[in-house]
């Protein structure tokens, strides 16, 4: 047994299906995606993440049982284990920390529509919900009760500025062709056009970006 | 006589200024009442200019009404949004603290802290237990900042309990190492680890696992070497 055999051993990808390698895949590329796009995207569907909580899981469980092993093989798997583990819990952490971190900074936006709401996690539903009520109840009982009732809304639209904040759809962002296409972007004097040819990296406008990464032409990176 | 609008930019000017603060400064109460007041003055400055007009004001028949009607609508809504953009920052800063797991006797006591450094003196008097509504006199934040700590504390905490294994207010850089070495700034008693207990006395140096120890890092115990 040398270290390939190993390395093969504790390779989640390896011994399992196919599906769990999968799975790293989307979640790796949803949290790339998430945290380049300007707005918030849509929560993965499918159960990603709860078989990704599941494989988190065995494999906690799977460092219990190897920990009271003193046969340095096991320990040395033991190692790579938990490294790939904790890379494993940042990629979810980081991914739904991005996500929260948009919610908390367009709440109302997010919340303000039924196909926005659409995009929240059922959790994430409930954690804007209440995080907005907490803030207009703070703001109620620091100033805002004392205010004619006129100006207590939160949602004005007088003078046409709406009060509630959306993201900028228009800041720039990399993308990368994942088939031949044509891109059209909009440019400050003269929009442009260019034939694309697969895993071309192109800087434009997310609002341009948009329909090629959904249709899955393109890749944010 | 100060013109309309300016407390509230007074309080955009300490809203800036708190952005680039690590620490929370006091709660402006007296300028937050007074720019309120002007708006309630405001409001019923505008009712009373409307009075005589029984509901059929016609603006282009009364220009200059119409013009100072406009211009303390507009007034209110500034301070309005002024208010709202204090508070907001307040708050944003407050929820940063929170995920980074300080509570509210953290916070109060940051408070105390910087009343005694002003040289106010009357931070001394004040006991460190008295975080919370104890500590109120000497707290930066306000009586209702205070609940909305401990509230949105609720909140992130109910969050967090469904992602039990990640750790959501963990570390946010990349993991590269499974091991750290780390010097014990204050104190930490003793810890559990899977390689058995450790007891943390200041000044002296471990390699530990990062996950272990996260938590002791944030809270300034620990300092992660290299």
């Amino acid at each position: 047994m040398d270290i390939d055999d190993i390395l093969r051993e504790v390779d989640p990808a390896h011994h399992a299906v196919a599906r769990e390698k999968q799975d790293l895949q989307d979640l790796t590329r949803a949290w790339i995606a998430e945290r380049s796009a300007p707005e918030l995207l849509h929560w993965p569907s499918g159960g990603l993440f709860e078989r990704i909580n599941a494989n988190i899981k065995r494999q906690i469980e799977k460092v219990e049982e190897m920990t009271g092993d003193m046969d340095p093989r096991t320990n040395f798997a033991l190692i790579v284990i938990q490294t790939e583990l904790e890379r494993y819990k940042y990629l979810v952490r980081s991914y739904l920390r991005a996500r929260i971190a948009k919610i908390d900074r367009h709440t109302l936006h997010y919340l303000s529509t039924d196909e926005l709401r659409s995009r929240l996690s059922e959790m994430e539903l409930a954690y804007a919900t209440r995080h907005q009520a907490l803030l207009h109840n703070h703001y109620l009982s620091s100033f805002l009760s004392s205010f004619p009732p006129a100006l207590q809304n939160l949602n004005d639209t007088a003078g046409n500025i709406s009060m509630i904040d959306p993201p900028d759809l228009e800041s720039a962002v990399f993308i990368r062709l994942l088939r031949d296409t044509l891109v059209e972007g909009r440019g400050v004097d003269a929009d442009g056009a260019m034939d694309g040819k697969e895993s071309d990296i192109v800087i434009l406008r997310w609002s341009d970006a948009k329909p090629l990464v959904e249709e899955g032409s393109a890749e944010l990176v | 006589m100060p013109m309309y609008g300016d407390l509230g930019n007074k309080l955009v000017q300490h809203a800036k200024r708190t952005q680039n603060l690590s620490a929370l400064p006091a709660y402006q109460t007296e300028l937050v009442r007074s720019v309120t007041r002007e708006v309630r003055d405001l409001d019923r400055d505008v009712a009373s200019m409307l009075e005589p007009f029984q509901g059929s004001f016609d603006p282009s028949e009364n220009q200059a009404t119409a013009c100072t009607l406009l211009v303390n609508h507009l007034s209110m809504r500034r301070n309005k949004r002024c208010l709202l953009a204090y508070h907001r920052t307040r708050t944003d800063k407050l929820e940063e603290l929170v995920w980074k797991g300080a509570d509210l006797i953290d916070l109060s006591g940051q408070g105390m802290a910087d009343g005694g450094m002003n040289g106010n003196g009357n931070g001394e008097g004040v006991s460190s237990g008295g975080g919370g509504s104890g500590g109120g006199v000497m707290s930066n934040l306000s009586p209702q900042e205070e609940d909305y700590v401990r509230q949105y504390g609720d909140l992130l905490a109910a969050y967090k309990g469904q992602w039990t294994d990640i750790d959501l207010t963990g570390s946010l850089e990349p993991p590269r190492d499974l091991f750290i070495d780390v010097r014990v700034l204050k104190d930490a008693g003793e810890i559990q680890t899977e390689y058995g207990a450790i007891n943390l006395t200041k000044n002296s140096q471990f390699y530990v696992r990062q996950g272990d120890v996260e938590r002791l890092i944030a809270q300034g115990y620990l300092q992660k070497l290299g």
